[in-house]
C-alpha cells in the first residue's frame, strides 16, 4: 500500500490521531469530574460537586471530596452530571435478523449483538451507557433479549451487561395478528386475531407445565429407578418454565388497556408476573391494575398514532402511570431517538407536570430495575457502576449537548474530541486507497 | 510398461533427458499411463522440517515403496534424475467446496409437488411444516423429509464431482488432496476427503465421515428462518441427538420406555452431538467464532473444528478455550471489512470517514494463520471461500511473507489436514505405504515465487 498524495498521508495522520483516541487503548479505568451540578437521582442534587470514579467503580460523590493525584480530572464548571442513560427497548446494534418470526413461539432464540455497530458510538453521543437490545414484535411469544453496555471498541461477549436479567419479548396486538395476513391461505401463522393470541400464550404455558411434569417425574423416578430415561430437553419449553419460575421475564409489546389487561390475566391464571409492558401507550387507562399486579412500564413520550392500535394514546401517559405507582421508564425503540432520550424523559415534565427527578428516573434508575441492573446502575452512588453522562447545560434545556460519556471509568465519548476528528475528516476527506 | 511410454512421446528427445521428466512436466496436463517410478538424486522433503538431502523416492503401484538416501533402484520403473530439485508430500487443500452441490440450491419444481419421502440432495422433496404447527395448522404426518440444508448424512465424498478444469487447477497449484466442505446450509452435510487425480481414470473419494458440518444458515419456507433462530435451532438438534443417544442405548439394552425416535437429522448428528465424530463449524468472524465457542462449550463438544476463521486472530481466546483446530480460509477478507474497523473511524464511524488501508492492516489479515499458529491454535490452511486451485501456492506463500514459518505453513497444508481428515495413515508425509501424493519443485524451496511445479503425483499418476 502506497500514499502516494498529500491527502492520504494527512488523512493517515488524522487516522493514527484517531487510533490513539479509540477505547481500546485508554487502560486506566480512574476518572473525576470536579465543580459540577451533580444529580444523583436517589440523594438529590449536588451544586459544585464531584464524582470519582477508580477502577470502574463510584468511589465518592459529594460537595467535599478529595481527588486522588494522578487521575484524570475533567472540569465541570457549568456542567451537570447524571448517571449514564438506559435504554429499556432498542433493536440497535443486533444482527442475524431482529424477528425469527416463522413461528409463533421462539422464546429459545437469543438475539446476536453487533458490537461494531456505529449506532453503539451515535447512543454514546447521547449519554445512553446501557440498553435492552430486544426481539421484535412479530410472534406471539418471541426470543430473548441481551441487556448491553456500550463498551464499544470491545469484544461482544464483553459487551454482556453480566447480572442483569434474563428477559424475554412477547408481543400483543397488530404486529403479531397482522405478521402472515398478506401470506396465501394456507401459509399463514396462527393467530390472526386478538382471541388467537390469548390462546397462544395460554397454550404455551399449559405445554410447558407438562413438561415441568415430566421431569418432576423423572427426578422421583430416578430415585427408585436407575434405568428411568431423562427426559428430551427442550430449549423452547425450558425457557417458558423459567418464565413460570420468574427466572425470565417477560416484557410484552402491548397497546390497548383490553389486551393489557388479558396478559395480566393470564398470567395471574398461570402464576407468573409481567415483568416490563414496552410502548403500553393505553396504560394510563389501567395504572391500577399494573401496579396491583406488580408490572413495570417502558413507553414512548409522544409517539402515536401509527397504526390503528396507537391512536388511544396521550402524552401525560407517563406522568399518570407514574403518578398510580407503575414504575416508569421512557424508551427510543429507535437508534435515533435513542441519541436524546433526556429530551423524551423532559416531555414527561411538561406534559404531566413530574418532578425533575422523577422524569430523570425514567431513563436511569427505572430502566435500571426493569433489566435488573439497580445494584450496579442508575444512579450516582459509591459502590456503583462508573457509568455517567455529562451534559453542558442541564439534561431538560433545550441546548443542552452530552460532552463526555463514561462507561465503567472510561471516558468512550468526548465532544470536543470527535468535533476536532469530524473537522479533520471534513477538510481532508475520507482518504484512499492509492 | 516403459516401451508404451515412449511410444506415447516424441521420439526426438535429447538424449540426456530422462525420459518421464521430459514428456511430463506439465502438472496440469493430462496423464500419463499409470507407470513405476524412481525419483532419484532429488532432495527429498519428507515431513515438515525432515529432509534427505539428496536420495530416492520409488513409487509403485500408486504407493510410496521406498524413501531414502541409498535406496536402490528396482528394475522395470521408470528412472527420472531430478537433479536440483526437491520433491515434496502433495499439498491437502484442508477444504474447498469446489466439485459440491450448494446446500441452498434450489429444488427440482417437478419435486415439490411429489410425495413426500425423496431426499433434497438426490432427488428432492418438499418443505417440511414448522414446529409450531400444532397451533391451528392441520398437520398432516409426513415420512422423514429432508432439504439439502439439514441434509445432515449427505457424504461429501459422494457428491463430489468437479470438472477436469477444477482438479487440473487445483493439481496446477499442488494441492493432490482436498478436505470437502460444504458451503451453505445448516447441517448440509459432512466432511470428505478426496484426491484431485483426473476423474476419468482415478477413484477420488478418500474418506467419507470425516467431520460432521454446521453452519450458521437459514431453512427456506420455515424455522429457522433467521441468523438468530439457526443458533437455537443448531443447539436444539445438539441436545436431540444427545438425547437420541441416550435412549437409543437404553433401546438397545431393553429398557422399558425406551424409543428411540429415528428421525434422520437427530440420527444423523449422534456421533458429532457425542464425540465420536468431530464437528466442523463454518465460521468466520469474530462473532461467529465467540458463538461456536460459546455452543461447543454448552454442548461439550470436544475438539471442534472451525472452518473460514477469517477473523481467527481476534478470537483466539475463543477458539483456545474450545480446543478448536483452525482451518483457515487463504480468502482474506478486505481489511476494510473485518469487524471492529469501525473502532477506527473518525468520531461517529459515518461511511467513508474509516481511515485508509495500511500494508499493517493488510500484513494483519494476512497474518492470521501466523498469528494463530504462534497463539498454538493448531492449523491447517484451506482455500475455501476462494475457490480457486491455481493459486493455493501463491496464498500459502503470502502467509508465509506475513510471518507463519515455513515449516508451520507446510504442517498446515499436509500433516495437519491429514489428521484433521482422519486420511494420516494415506497422504501427508513421504513415507513407504503411503499413496504416492508428490510435488516436485525447481531447486528448493516449494513457496519461493519463480519455482515452477515441475511435476504432480496423484497416487502414483504423473501429472
Amino acid at each position: 500500500m502506497r500514499f502516494s498524495n498529500r491527502r492520504s498521508r494527512a488523512a493517515l495522520a488524522a487516522a493514527t490521531l484517531a487510533m490513539a483516541a479509540m477505547p481500546g487503548t485508554l487502560a486506566a479505568q480512574d476518572v473525576a469530574i470536579r465543580n459540577a451540578t451533580i444529580l444523583t437521582i436517589t440523594n438529590g442534587d449536588i451544586q459544585n460537586g464531584t464524582v470519582v470514579v477508580r477502577n470502574g467503580k463510584i468511589t465518592a460523590v459529594g460537595a467535599n471530596v478529595s481527588i486522588p493525584a494522578g487521575i484524570r480530572v475533567i472540569d465541570g464548571t457549568g456542567k451537570f452530571v447524571m448517571p449514564g442513560l438506559i435504554d429499556a427497548h432498542s433493536h440497535a446494534a443486533l444482527e442475524g435478523g431482529i424477528n425469527e418470526g416463522s413461528e409463533s413461539v421462539t422464546p429459545e432464540v437469543v438475539v446476536q449483538v453487533r458490537n461494531d455497530d456505529p449506532t453503539i458510538y451515535r447512543v454514546l453521543a447521547g449519554g445512553v451507557t446501557a440498553a435492552l437490545l430486544l426481539h421484535g414484535s412479530a410472534n406471539t411469544i418471541g426470543g430473548q433479549g441481551r441487556v448491553i453496555k456500550m463498551r464499544w471498541g470491545q469484544p461482544v461477549d464483553s459487551m454482556y451487561f453480566q447480572g442483569a436479567f434474563r428477559i424475554v419479548k412477547f408481543a400483543l396486538g397488530e404486529n403479531v395478528t397482522r405478521a402472515s395476513s398478506t401470506a396465501p391461505a394456507d401459509q399463514r401463522r396462527f393467530p390472526m386475531s386478538r382471541m388467537g393470541v390469548e390462546f397462544t400464550v395460554q397454550y404455551w404455558f399449559n405445554k410447558a407445565k407438562e413438561y415441568d411434569k415430566e421431569w418432576a417425574d423423572y427426578r422421583a423416578a430416578v430415585r427408585t429407578n436407575p434405568n428411568a430415561i431423562m427426559p428430551r430437553r427442550d430449549l423452547r419449553l425450558e425457557a417458558l418454565s423459567d418464565m413460570l419460575k420468574g427466572e425470565l421475564k417477560v416484557h410484552s409489546h402491548s397497546y390497548r388497556a383490553d389486551e393489557i389487561l388479558m396478559l395480566i390475566r393470564v398470567a395471574e391464571e398461570n402464576g407468573f408476573r409481567v415483568h416490563t409492558f414496552q410502548h403500553v401507550l393505553e396504560g394510563y387507562k389501567v395504572a391500577d391494575e399494573m401496579a396491583r399486579h406488580g408490572a413495570m412500564a417502558s413507553t414512548f413520550a409522544d409517539m402515536w398514532a401509527y397504526k390503528v392500535e396507537a391512536y388511544d394514546a396521550i402524552p401525560f401517559n407517563m406522568a399518570l402511570m407514574a403518578e398510580r405507582g407503575v414504575v416508569v421508564s421512557v424508551n427510543s425503540d429507535s437508534p435515533e431517538r435513542i441519541r436524546r432520550l433526556y429530551q423524551e424523559a423532559g416531555i414527561g415534565v411538561r406534559y404531566g407536570n413530574m418532578p425533575v427527578n422523577e422524569a430523570l428516573k425514567m431513563v436511569t434508575l427505572n430502566p435500571a430495575r426493569q433489566l435488573g441492573v439497580d445494584k450496579m446502575v442508575g444512579s450516582l452512588e459509591v459502590g456503583k457502576d462508573g457509568d455517567i453522562a455529562v451534559f453542558s447545560m442541564h439534561p431538560f434545556a433545550g441546548q443542552s449537548m452530552v460532552e463526555y460519556t463514561i462507561v465503567d471509568g472510561k471516558v468512550l465519548f468526548d465532544r470536543s474530541q470527535a468535533n476536532t476528528l469530524r473537522k479533520q475528516a471534513a477538510t481532508q476527506g475520507p482518504g484512499g486507497n492509492d | 510398461m516403459v516401451r508404451r511410454l515412449l511410444l506415447a512421446i516424441p521420439l526426438a528427445l535429447p538424449a540426456a533427458l530422462s525420459v518421464a521428466a521430459a514428456q511430463a512436466n506439465n502438472p496440469g496436463g493430462p496423464p500419463l499411463a499409470r507407470s513405476d517410478y524412481a525419483l532419484t538424486n532429488v532432495r527429498i522433503v519428507t515431513a515438515p522440517g525432515r529432509v534427505v538431502e539428496r536420495g530416492t523416492v520409488v513409487v509403485r503401484d500408486g504407493r510410496i515403496a521406498a524413501v531414502g538416501a541409498n535406496v536402490p533402484v528396482p528394475a522395470g520403473v521408470v528412472r527420472m534424475d531430478l537433479t536440483g530439485h526437491t520433491v515434496f508430500p502433495g499439498l491437502i487443500d484442508a477444504a474447498t467446496s469446489i466439485g459440491l452441490p450448494s446446500p441452498t440450491r434450489q429444488l427440482p419444481a417437478a419435486a415439490e409437488d411429489a410425495p413426500a419421502g425423496g431426499r433434497g440432495g438426490r432427488g428432492a422433496a418438499p418443505a417440511q411444516g414448522g414446529r409450531g404447527q400444532a397451533l391451528g395448522r392441520a398437520s398432516t404426518p409426513a415420512p422423514p423429509v429432508v432439504l439439502p440444508e439439514l441434509e445432515a448424512d449427505a457424504e461429501a465424498a459422494d457428491m463430489f464431482t468437479p470438472t477436469e478444469a477444477e482438479l487440473k487447477a487445483l493439481r496446477a497449484g499442488g494441492v493432490t488432496t482436498v478436505g470437502l466442505v460444504f458451503q451453505g446450509g445448516i447441517f448440509p452435510g459432512r466432511v470428505g476427503a478426496a484426491l484431485t487425480g483426473s476423474q476419468s481414470n482415478s477413484r477420488l473419494a478418500l474418506r467419507a465421515s470425516a467431520g460432521q458440518e454446521v453452519s450458521f444458515g437459514t431453512r427456506r419456507g420455515g424455522y429457522p428462518g433467521t441468523g438468530i433462530g439457526s443458533v437455537a435451532f443448531i443447539r436444539q438438534t445438539f441436545l436431540d441427538a444427545q438425547y437420541e443417544a441416550r435412549v437409543d442405548k437404553a433401546f438397545k439394552a431393553g429398557t422399558p420406555g425406551a424409543r428411540p425416535s429415528n428421525d434422520p437429522l437427530r440420527r444423523a448428528l449422534v456421533p458429532a452431538a457425542t464425540n465420536t465424530m468431530p464437528a466442523w463449524f463454518v465460521a468466520s468472524t469474530e462473532r461467529q467464532l465467540i458463538r461456536v465457542a460459546e455452543i461447543a462449550g454448552e454442548m461439550e463438544l470436544r475438539n471442534p473444528v472451525v472452518v473460514g476463521t477469517q477473523e481467527g486472530w481476534r478470537a483466539i481466546p475463543a477458539l483456545k478455550k474450545m480446543g478448536a483446530t483452525a482451518v483457515v480460509s487463504l480468502d482474506w477478507p478486505s481489511p476494510d471489512d473485518v469487524t471492529g474497523r469501525i473502532f477506527l473511524a473518525y468520531g461517529d464511524g459515518r461511511p467513508g470517514t474509516a481511515p485508509p488501508v495500511t500494508a499493517a492492516d493488510t500484513a494483519e489479515v494476512r497474518g492470521n494463520a501466523a498469528a494463530l499458529a504462534k497463539a498454538g491454535v493448531p492449523v491447517a490452511l484451506a482455500s475455501f471461500g476462494g475457490e480457486s486451485g491455481t493459486t493455493f501456492r501463491d496464498r500459502v506463500r503470502a502467509t508465509i511473507a506475513a510471518g507463519m514459518s515455513p515449516d508451520d505453513a507446510l504442517r498446515a497444508v499436509t500433516v495437519t489436514p491429514a489428521a484433521l481428515l482422519g486420511i494420516t495413515a494415506a497422504v501427508g508425509t513421504i513415507e513407504v505405504g503411503k499413496l504416492a501424493n508428490l510435488v516436485v519443485v525447481t531447486g528448493n524451496d516449494l513457496f519461493a515465487s519463480g519455482t515452477p511445479i515441475k511435476h504432480v503425483f496423484v497416487e502414483g499418476r504423473l501429472y
